[in-house]
């Protein structure tokens, strides 16, 4: 077996001590590399900053622990802004696995923040249905959620001060893993209720995001880790995001050397087999 | 009895379908105020189906530990984890946390399924990796440049890349935006127009698969 | 012990359980993995009965008498009958009435939103090339909304729809417009690729921070020894399971 065959036949585990310990020593030694804002990402955060005190934020969380890593930091940057802003914040969730962790994040960061519940945020909770509970809030906020995350009546929350149902709403961000997330959003909300919209999602679904993008259907894209790194340098206010985007580099290079190491050895197996067919 | 066995669910299916696609155009009180009511139906009857899709895995391990099939005590575990999350969810009357103590429901979703399922998750990154270095390989033309493509985006999107090739940022932009766009909006209108033509067949009862096996 | 440390443990522990799979298959991922799907399901339930029963159909019903939402319940118990054989027929109305009710929501908007409004976005940017002072063409391509980008848009859009879609034999002009649809194909499975390994990387680092953390002395560090016991026992069960060598005879 010649050494080409024999590196091609390596054993994955190999592979995976080297991607291992790429993520773990920049996490352990930072470098902190400056990370560039992209225009997708700026757009989400320009309308945030240009909007007034007290305006309607909705921010819909779909995603459950398998996405946290991504798309927690991205939520936490987000609310960070709509706080500072003084937005009225009303958050909520699509995704059943994903309740207990919007319920601690929206609550870690209002109190970090200094806000009171029911007057500058809230948290509706998770209701099932998907499309049906972004159509129902569309006609009526308090059909689709009579009570809040706590169970309080929603139409006693000061914060509901005339808002009806989506049109009400100012601005909206889905943050979401996959289906019901800013497609459903767009598709079965915005399409008729005609609020601003911005979306997050998962590195996974954001190339297919690009076209609702570039139609001016959503405003903005905050796509993956990268784009809570971004949005987390636009605030100010580093966190996860940008402490990952080191262990993100090296993992990436990792991965193209690999790539390039395959193909040479690809190659020069192949030159080898096609001597050997003349030769022979 | 087959009248009520087969046609009648179409034709529920039929009303239901021409209904709710019409009742986009009619703006009317009367035809907002049904939609209202039925989307909250929807979102009730969403939560039995939720039910419906999680319940048959009970029937599945059951039978494993009756029969004590191979691998029945990780079934047990999974009966355990089961009734032992419901028990402590309906002590803690379904809350996460009660004005921000957390509950020992929050408990045992904060430490036991957030790092179970990110985890689950998270060595994918391993499988990724060892894939790209076994098949990633420049084949032919078009693999080629699936290749190249891809390394562009992995070096534009990370602060080290655009460090080491500050061109790489914007081609990896472009390509996002221009080349990337193109093919996800003519998949976007292909798997729309898809989705729509599903819709019409199985409004006009066309695809009844949906209505499931069993007797007539 | 505080309930934050103990929990630092039981997640430190139940990670690497999950992690030991990188090893190879074994009794400890198993262990993990089911206890994965049963706590899943669990907080489904739960969640559920919370929300649905409790929430959205008994609280209404006994404050504010909205008898009228027995009638989604009722067709909630009818998909329910799937599990009697001889009643299962009658969860068809269920499905029926959800699938039907689907199909109509999204014909509309579906048309609307991803139909209509992206052919729109195809073809408007181009109307710009003929702006009030005559014939403008901006060649930036680093703006995604410049004329040349709307000519290359049109073209990718056109000749991966070309590509899919015509099932006419691809010869000629056809053969190269499939082929630039291709290549087009290509360059955004790519892109898709670069994300993906984008996103699992983030995955992995996510759960290493976890780690990370755990590791401080005010958890009794749980990512040190428990990161022993897992190699420990995977050692063990390794030993364990070696194949007895074949007797002769």
């Amino acid at each position: 077996m010649s050494f080409a065959e024999r590196m091609l036949k390596i054993d994955r585990r190999i592979i995976f001590l080297v991607i291992g310990l790429c993520t773990l020593l920049p996490l352990l030694y930072p470098v902190g590399l400056p990370i560039k804002i992209s225009s997708e990402v700026r757009g989400v955060y320009d309308h945030i900053e240009s909007l007034p005190e007290r305006s309607v934020f909705l921010l819909s969380i779909d995603f459950d622990p398998a996405s946290k890593p991504e798309l927690y930091p991205q939520a936490i940057a987000l609310l960070r802004h709509a706080f500072r802003k003084n937005l009225r914040v009303i958050a909520m969730t699509l995704w059943v696995s994903g309740t207990g962790m919007a319920d601690q994040l929206v609550t870690q960061v209002a109190k970090e923040m200094g806000k009171e519940y029911g007057k500058d945020y809230a948290f509706l909770g998770w209701s099932p249905g998907g499309q049906a509970v972004i159509i129902n809030m569309g006609q009526n906020l308090y059909s689709a959620f009579p009570s809040d995350y706590s169970g309080k009546p929603t139409k006693d929350l000061p914060i509901l001060d005339g808002v009806r149902n989506l049109k009400d709403v100012t601005y909206m961000v889905s943050l979401g893993a996959g289906r019901p997330g800013v497609e459903e959003w767009y598709v079965f909300g915005k399409d008729k209720y005609k609020f601003e919209m911005g979306g997050g999602c998962t590195g996974v679904m954001a190339p297919g995001l690009y076209p609702l993008l570039r139609s001016g259907q959503i405003n903005g894209l905050i796509g993956g880790l990268r784009g809570a790194a971004e949005y987390e340098s636009l605030i100010g206010q580093k966190g996860k995001a940008v402490a990952g985007m080191d262990a993100q580099s090296a993992t990436h290079v990792a991965i193209i050397v690999l790539v390039i190491m395959c193909n040479v050895f690809y190659f020069s197996l192949r030159r080898t087999s096609q001597a050997q067919g003349q030769v022979g | 009895m087959i009248f009520l066995r087969r046609q009648l669910p179409l034709l529920i299916t039929l009303i239901t379908g021409l209904l709710f696609a019409g009742q986009y155009y009619v703006p009317h009180p009367a035809s907002e105020q049904m939609l209202t009511s039925a989307t909250k139906w929807l979102q009730i009857i969403g939560g039995f189906a939720l039910i419906l899709g999680v319940t048959s895995l009970f029937h599945q391990h059951a039978v494993k530990i009756k029969r004590q099939e191979a691998g029945w005590g990780y079934s047990l575990i999974l009966y355990a984890g089961m009734l032992g999350t419901i028990a402590v969810g309906l002590w803690a009357n379904g809350k996460e946390s009660v004005n921000g103590a957390m509950t020992a429901f929050g408990w045992v979703y904060n430490f036991m399924m957030v790092p179970l399922q990110g985890t689950m998750f998270a060595i994918l990154a391993f499988f990724i990796a060892s894939a790209a270095y076994r098949s990633f390989r420049a084949r032919s033309r078009e693999a080629a440049v699936l290749l190249v493509a891809a390394v562009i985006v992995m070096m534009g999107r990370v602060p080290l890349g655009e460090y080491l090739i500050p061109l790489s940022g914007d081609v990896s932009s472009w390509i996002l935006n221009v080349l990337n766009s193109s093919v996800r909006r003519a998949i976007l209108i292909g798997v729309s127009l898809g989705a729509v033509a599903l819709s019409l067949k199985i409004i006009f009862g066309v695809e009844r698969s949906y209505l499931g096996g069993g007797k007539e | 012990m505080d309930a934050t440390v103990l929990g630092a443990w039981v997640a430190t522990g139940l990670t690497l359980l999950i992690f030991s799979f990188l090893y190879k298959d074994n009794p400890l991922f198993k262990l993990a993995e089911h206890l994965y799907v049963g706590v899943s399901v669990g907080y489904i339930i739960v969640k559920t009965y919370d929300t649905v029963i409790v929430h959205l159909v008994v609280k209404p019903i006994m404050d504010n008498g909205e008898i009228a939402l027995l009638i989604p319940v009722a067709i909630g118990m009818l998909m329910l009958t799937r599990y009697v054989p001889k009643a299962a027929w009658m969860s068809r109305y269920a499905f029926a009435f959800i699938v039907g009710m689907g199909a109509g929501l999204a014909i509309p908007r579906t048309i609307s939103s991803f139909i209509l409004k992206q052919i729109e976005d195809t073809v408007r940017p181009l109307l710009s090339i003929a702006g009030p002072d005559g014939l403008t063409f901006s060649m930036n391509l680093l703006n995604p909304a410049s004329n040349l980008n709307a000519l290359i848009i049109l073209f990718g859009v056109s000749s991966v729809l070309f590509y899919f879609f015509f099932s006419i034999e691809h010869s000629g002009t056809g053969r190269a417009v499939a082929r630039t649809g291709i290549i087009f194909l290509m360059i955004s499975f790519g892109a898709g690729f670069g994300y993906t390994v984008m996103a699992r990387m983030s995955l992995l680092i996510g759960r290493l921070t976890d780690l990370i953390e755990f590791s401080d002395a005010s958890y009794g560090r749980p990512t040190i020894w428990l990161t022993l016991l897992t190699i420990g026992a995977l050692i063990v069960i390794s030993r364990r399971a070696r194949p007895e060598p074949p007797q002769e005879g």
